[in-house]
């Protein structure tokens, strides 16, 4: 199956007993009840519900691993560590000591949970698209294209970091409604994305259109015949 | 470490922890309207030795949640505060985002119950409880 590289990937370890409760507390998915060796998706969001990451978080037994991206982590950090208080959590920035890959195409697999050995832990994220996390002494093959992977997206309407996913948009718009829990009660920016769901006012959603179809100030990722565009709901 | 061999977490290796900026702890003032007085009085009864926990937790759709607990004592880094009689505990840790805080109680069937008037908070959420 076709890797690229994943250079923005930032990885934190976090450590102590409250750890999950924190996640659980400032982002939208359940967290409480992943178990180890299970890997899980969640947004942390603004007030006004928009967002500020996308992070996949492993449960590693003694540990949470939580994956986000380099470029959104130092407004990440500030919207957590405040958090803390008098909680039992500590985090580690272990970014430059690992690396990153994503592998999709994928045939079988068990999404939700991920695979370790020999230095390399593969987590399968959703069909068709994983993640792999090495040490830096693993050598991996990469003979994949960004374009090719963006094209895969655009097929199977995934939405990426800084093409969909950004800090213009709240998780409902870009596809990401798996991952705002409907009933998990409160979390930061959980008052929007409630009013929105229950007035079933989304305002914009993702959609796959082919190229041409709507103007290019809504095209979030370019492909060579279709597109993945952001555009208001009818 | 069981993580070294799947990914390097770091605690083999020398990454520092993330520095959290701690803030300062504040003399914390506060002051509770004569409704709350009231109220608190219901529930405390004559035993005054019992004391009102003031202190704030992540989460909640603002980011920080008010947690008030009526307590014997507590394990937290508290200061105490004797307020119209009444004593009242604030976590060291959360004393800076309570400060100047009034303790209100609102009377109505329904969103009633001791509210927190905060001079801090930016903006809270519909239900009062959540605010950043």
């Amino acid at each position: 199956m076709p890797r690229v590289a994943y250079n923005d990937a930032a990885l934190t370890i976090w450590t102590g007993g409250d750890s999950l409760k924190l996640i659980e507390g400032l982002s939208t998915n359940k967290m409480t009840d992943l178990a180890k060796g299970e890997v899980r998706q969640t947004i942390f969001t603004t007030t006004s519900a928009k967002i500020i990451d996308i992070a996949t978080v492993y449960h590693m037994g003694d540990f949470l691993a939580v994956q986000t991206h380099k470029s959104c982590l130092e407004q990440l950090l500030s919207q957590v560590l405040p958090k803390i208080l008098d909680q039992d959590v500590n985090i580690r920035d272990v970014t430059d000591m690992n690396s990153f890959l994503i592998e999709y195409q994928l045939e079988y697999e068990n999404v939700g949970h991920f695979t370790s050995n020999s230095g390399t832990t593969q987590a399968f994220i959703a069909h068709g698209l994983s993640f792999i996390v090495s040490t830096l002494d693993v050598v991996h093959q990469i003979d994949g294209s960004v374009e090719e992977f963006n094209e895969w997206r655009i097929q199977n309407l995934i939405p990426w970091i800084h093409h969909e996913i950004s800090s213009k948009n709240h998780p409902l718009a870009v596809g990401l409604s798996n991952f705002v829990h409907p009933d998990k009660g409160c979390y930061v920016g959980q008052e929007v994305l409630a009013r929105m769901i229950s007035r079933k006012r989304q305002g914009k959603r993702l959609t796959r259109v082919v190229n041409g179809e709507v103007d290019e100030k809504f095209i979030s990722t370019q492909g060579k015949t279709h597109s993945l565009a952001i555009v208001r709901q009818n | 470490m069981v993580c070294a061999i799947i990914m390097d977490c770091g605690t083999c290796e020398t990454a520092g922890p993330v520095q959290v900026m701690t803030p300062e702890v504040v003399d914390v003032n506060l002051s509770i309207s004569s409704k709350a007085q009231e109220m608190l009085s219901d529930a405390f009864g004559d035993d005054r030795s019992m004391a009102l926990l003031v202190g704030v937790l992540s989460g909640g759709c603002s980011g920080y949640m008010y947690d008030l607990q009526i307590v014997e004592e507590t394990d937290q880094s508290c200061q105490e505060i004797k307020v119209d009689g009444f004593r009242v505990l604030v976590p060291n840790s959360s004393s800076h985002l309570l400060d100047g805080i009034e303790i209100d109680y609102v009377d109505r069937l329904m969103g009633g119950g001791f509210k927190i008037n905060n001079p801090n908070a930016e903006s809270s959420c519909g239900c009062g409880e959540s605010f950043s």
